[in-house]
């Protein structure tokens, strides 16, 4: 399927956003307050800058265009080792990591550290359960996988809608940080910085038409990591520093921070006190359970993403396949080794701006440095970078679900291809569409809302993923029963979090971002108990096809009754 | 999975000299990685559980490392720095432990 040349798509999502929003404008200001706490205004170097990056980015998608389905969706299985690593590093980190993780550090001191080992950690996890097996299996999507192991069109059908749903509420977060990159940019309001985001995301698509992604996500590494580290150097020069390492050196910024000494003075009384609770570990109002709740949920939800896990399919074999995880978190290490000076420098400029200024600290800080203008556009390129190539990322592995593993696989086998790319063009269409209506309101901070994207992959496809490669008595209705109820806890968390429910919210005993603690084990276990209790109701044939796919997971050889069968023979189903 | 021809697949009971190679590093790494995820945490949370305030000072919280308080470096670069270890450590062990299988099922295409 390829989704370039959308016509069809600019019309009707122009549709639905200009009938939306009417509605929404009122409640978007609020959301986008954060700009206000920047300089207003158009800014020519950023805006040159921006667009210069956008340019190479669409010649490089035209440049790198394929014409097979391999090529499109697994980039021909020829991808490297750095270029893999590269590649997971720039489709991981997005608006999230760029610009929300030093928000929430800025926030919430010590405990947001929850966020970077969480975020971090989940890899091992990855590269220990899942890649090398994941590489092993070889094919285009995670449902797929799913489906294929379980011999289950109703597992491929959940395991689909659940990549929809992680692909939404992940996406909303990277147009709250790409609207407010381009309003802070082009001197925007927040509704039409959305707007004209989902133009930019959607330009980047049609032209380039996602066939370059991999070489396109790796050149977004280099922007957004260069873009990130090198005005770190000049920030600290002017926080006092030698500006040589920084990332070793904020760490006597942040003992002089505990002690009150700031750039606008030395603070005193409830102020003083106030600096110094940021960064004792309990100081923000956490507790020891809602921090490993937070982890453990970032963690199997790290390892649960399917446009993560896909990146193992991209790979020449399975031992590239372990290196580039290897070589992904090292890469993004060097950005979350980074983000806390950002927060910590953000406090040493403005240690008192609240929750207004957090989601923007990175431009903030700068800003308040006179670091010059191109060098902040820099950075606000790197965000977009970043935001981009996520998006980008996820509105495919969105729309493939869909198209691929609803359309072609379960209900029209007989499509033809122009069908199917049909079907891809409009859910691309209505995926950026509600995800627009989302991020007009968003209903958290950028890294909360993504840390929610997390719970729901954390708590539905990992158990799944793991109980299907390392447990053969795990079955459909087990893994059913297991996504069910993993879905539908997360779901209600994320409601109550909205609504505000006492037991959902940040302290209570299930909040949205870290639920998977409680709902994951019980995910496993649901899946275990009912494939044990079933074992009798799935059919001879359905056990061979699933004994077979755990054969090539494990590299077992076939057993001899199934020698005259040819190997491979279910891949082909 | 009542038929005794077919393959069991048990994390906890590993079927083949392959598998058990795997889930044997897989199992290691898990343990370092439980230890660094949740023990230094818990470390941080136990030691800082005599603060009256309930902020978690601790010895952790005034000792200084590189500049850093120290509970803030272990958490913000000592587990992540130990990540990136523990995958490269699993490389390593894997290529010294797992017998090599390149069937028409194993990993060449």
């Amino acid at each position: 399927m390829r989704l370039n040349n959308l016509p069809g798509m600019g019309a009707a999502l122009l549709l639905v956003l200009s009938t939306a929003s009417l509605g929404w404008a009122e409640q978007a200001v609020r959301a986008g307050e954060e700009i206000f706490q920047l300089e207003p205004g158009f800014k020519a170097a950023p805006a040159l800058i921006m667009l210069a990056l956008m340019v190479v980015y669409v010649g490089v998608g035209f440049l790198s265009r394929v014409s097979t389905t391999s090529g499109y969706w697994v980039a021909g299985q020829g991808i490297g080792k750095y270029g893999n690593g590269a590649a997971i590093a720039s489709d991981w980190m997005s608006a999230a990591s760029f610009m929300g993780v030093a928000g929430l550090l800025y926030l919430q001191g010590w405990f947001g550290l929850g966020y970077i080992i969480g975020w971090t950690g989940g890899y091992v996890l990855l590269l220990v359960l899942l890649a090398a097996q994941l590489r092993r299996f070889g094919k285009y999507t995670i449902p797929e996988f799913l489906g294929d192991r379980f011999d289950s069109h109703g597992v491929r059908l959940f395991a689909a809608t659940v990549t929809v749903i992680i692909a939404i509420t992940y996406a909303t977060a990277q147009f709250k940080g790409i609207g407010l990159v381009c309003g802070w940019i082009f001197g925007m309001s927040y509704a039409s910085s959305v707007f004209f985001a989902a133009g930019v995301v959607l330009a980047y698509m049609l032209i380039s038409g996602m066939s370059g992604v991999t070489r396109n996500q790796q050149i977004q590494y280099v922007v957004l990591i260069s873009a990130f580290l090198i005005p770190l150097w000049s920030l600290m020069q002017k926080a006092g520093g030698s500006g040589i390492l920084p990332q070793i050196e904020y760490g006597r910024l942040l003992s002089d921070l505990m002690e009150g000494k700031t750039a606008v003075g030395v603070l005193e009384g409830e102020e003083l006190d106030k600096a110094t609770r940021a960064y004792l570990p309990w100081g923000t109002g956490g507790s020891i359970y809602h921090f490993i709740a937070l982890v453990f949920t970032l963690m199997v939800g790290t390892a649960g993403l399917p446009h993560i896990m896909i990146r193992f399919y991209t790979v020449k074999n399975e031992d590239i396949a372990r290196r580039s995880v290897l070589w992904g978190l090292f890469f993004i290490g060097l950005l979350y080794w980074s983000s806390p000076v950002y927060a910590a420098l953000g406090k040493y400029w403005n240690p008192l701006g609240g929750r207004a200024v957090a989601d923007v600290i990175i431009l903030s800080a700068p800003e308040r440095a006179e670091l010059g203008i191109a060098f902040i556009g820099y950075l606000a390129a790197g965000a977009m970078a970043a935001g981009i190539s996520t998006v980008a990322g996820l509105l495919v592995a969105g729309a493939s679900a869909v198209a691929h593993d609803w359309y072609a696989t379960v209900f029209r086998p007989d499509s033809t291809d122009k069908q199917q790319l049909l079907v891809g063009r409009l859910v691309t269409a209505a995926l950026c569409a509600v995800v627009v209506l989302f991020a007009l309101n968003p209903p958290a901070l950028i890294a909360q809302i993504v840390a929610m994207a997390f719970a729901i992959a954390g708590n539905t496809i990992f158990p799944a993923c793991v109980l299907a490669v390392w447990y053969s008595r795990a079955n459909k209705y087990g893994a059913l029963a297991g996504m069910t109820f993993g879905l539908a806890l997360t779901l209600l968390a994320m409601t109550g979090w909205i609504l505000n429910v006492p037991a959902f919210t940040a302290t209570g005993l299930l909040p949205a971002t870290s639920s998977a603690l409680l709902v994951c084990p019980l995910a496993f276990l649901i899946n275990i108990v009912v494939s044990n209790l079933t074992t009798d109701k799935v059919s001879e044939n359905s056990l061979r096809r699933s004994d077979q796919v755990l054969r090539k997971l494990h590299n077992v050889p076939g057993h001899p009754e199934d020698s005259r069968r040819p190997q491979g023979s279910f891949a082909a189903k | 999975m009542s038929d005794n021809s077919r393959l069991h697949v048990n994390f906890f009971a590993p079927s083949t000299p392959n598998m058990k190679a795997e889930v044997f590093i897989a199992a290691a790494i898990l343990g370092i990685w439980g230890l660094l995820s949740f023990g230094l945490p818990l470390l941080i949370w136990l030691a800082g559980l005599g603060d009256p305030q309930g902020l978690g000072r601790s010895f952790i919280t005034e000792a200084r490392f590189l500049g850093f308080p120290l509970h803030y470096w272990l958490i913000a670069q000592g587990c992540t720095i130990g990540y990136v270890l523990l995958c490269k450590l699993y490389c390593i062990l894997w290529d010294k432990k797992v017998p090599r299988i390149h069937s028409s099922g194993g990993p060449r295409p």
